[in-house]
């Protein structure tokens, strides 16, 4: 086995082109770990009775990786045997059913990676910048997560 | 004065004296998501007092751009990539800072 691979790294995109949960699995596979964790954010057809026609998501992007990586940091304080993650979040126009965002951790054994994912999801959306634009037929809705602090609870 | 285009010089920029002689400099105000519809623009450079609270900051850019104000208890900032909560938080801005408008987040 090649020393590299046993080094932590973590993996972090924002792009405009359609994930791929093989490519970002792969990234987080190793001869350490026996366990894989992945969640896959998709997109949902319907809100509140009207019909979406598709996401659009912006990013402030440097801050976002940043943020993005202070979620990797702590991951690894809170379960050290973590050995790779891979967080993908997608950019600009997202069809129906296609996924928005991608996160993937390997560990040696499987307690630690699905909590870490959970983790590594709930903490994204209480704490990156990235925006989620829903597009209906006559009108579009930002949205706006619960897990975000500041947000008008009242619509 | 908003729009004012930015200068290379010396890190701090002697502006006229405004109450207690405090000085300005330029920041880069980045503008997301509804901020940046209200707004009409994603960023620009405003010049601003050096030191300065968060809801000053605010209402600075709101004299700019008015449709802004509907939004003010639905946003924060993120002044060089922190985020701080309006309110009485004392910044001390340096010329090219970024301070981004942050509406309520939907990653995910």
């Amino acid at each position: 086995m090649e020393e590299s691979e046993g080094v932590p790294k973590d993996f972090i995109k924002l792009k405009s082109e359609k994930l791929s949960v093989d490519e970002v699995s792969e990234l987080v596979v190793s001869p350490y770990c026996g366990a894989v964790s992945l969640f896959i954010g998709t997109t949902r057809n319907n809100f509140e009775g009207k019909k979406v026609i598709h996401l659009e998501y912006e990013a402030y992007t440097s801050m976002a990786e940043t943020e993005i990586k202070k979620i990797c940091r702590d991951v690894r304080q809170k379960w050290p045997s973590v050995k790779h993650i891979a967080m993908y979040h997608r950019l600009g126009v997202v069809p129906i059913t296609e996924a928005s965002v991608i996160i993937a951790v390997s560990s040696p054994h499987r307690a630690e990676s699905l909590e870490a994912v959970t983790y590594c999801i709930n903490t994204l959306k209480a704490s990156v910048p990235i925006w989620k634009k829903e597009i209906y037929k006559d009108e579009y809705s930002w949205k706006e997560n619960k897990e975000c602090f500041w947000a008008n609870s009242e619509k | 004065s908003p729009g004012r285009r930015r200068r290379r010089g010396p890190a701090a920029e002697g502006g006229s004296p405004r109450d207690g002689g405090s000085m300005s400099c330029e920041v880069s105000v980045l503008y997301f998501a509804r901020s940046a519809e209200l707004a009409g623009l994603r960023c620009e450079t405003l010049s601003v007092p050096q030191q300065i609270t968060s809801l000053q900051l605010w209402e600075e850019i709101v004299k700019v751009h008015p449709r802004l104000a509907v939004i003010r208890d639905q946003v924060v900032f993120a002044v060089r990539q922190e985020y701080v909560l309006l309110g009485d938080q004392l910044l001390v801005l340096q010329p090219g800072d970024e301070v981004a408008i942050i509406p309520p987040i939907s990653g995910g």
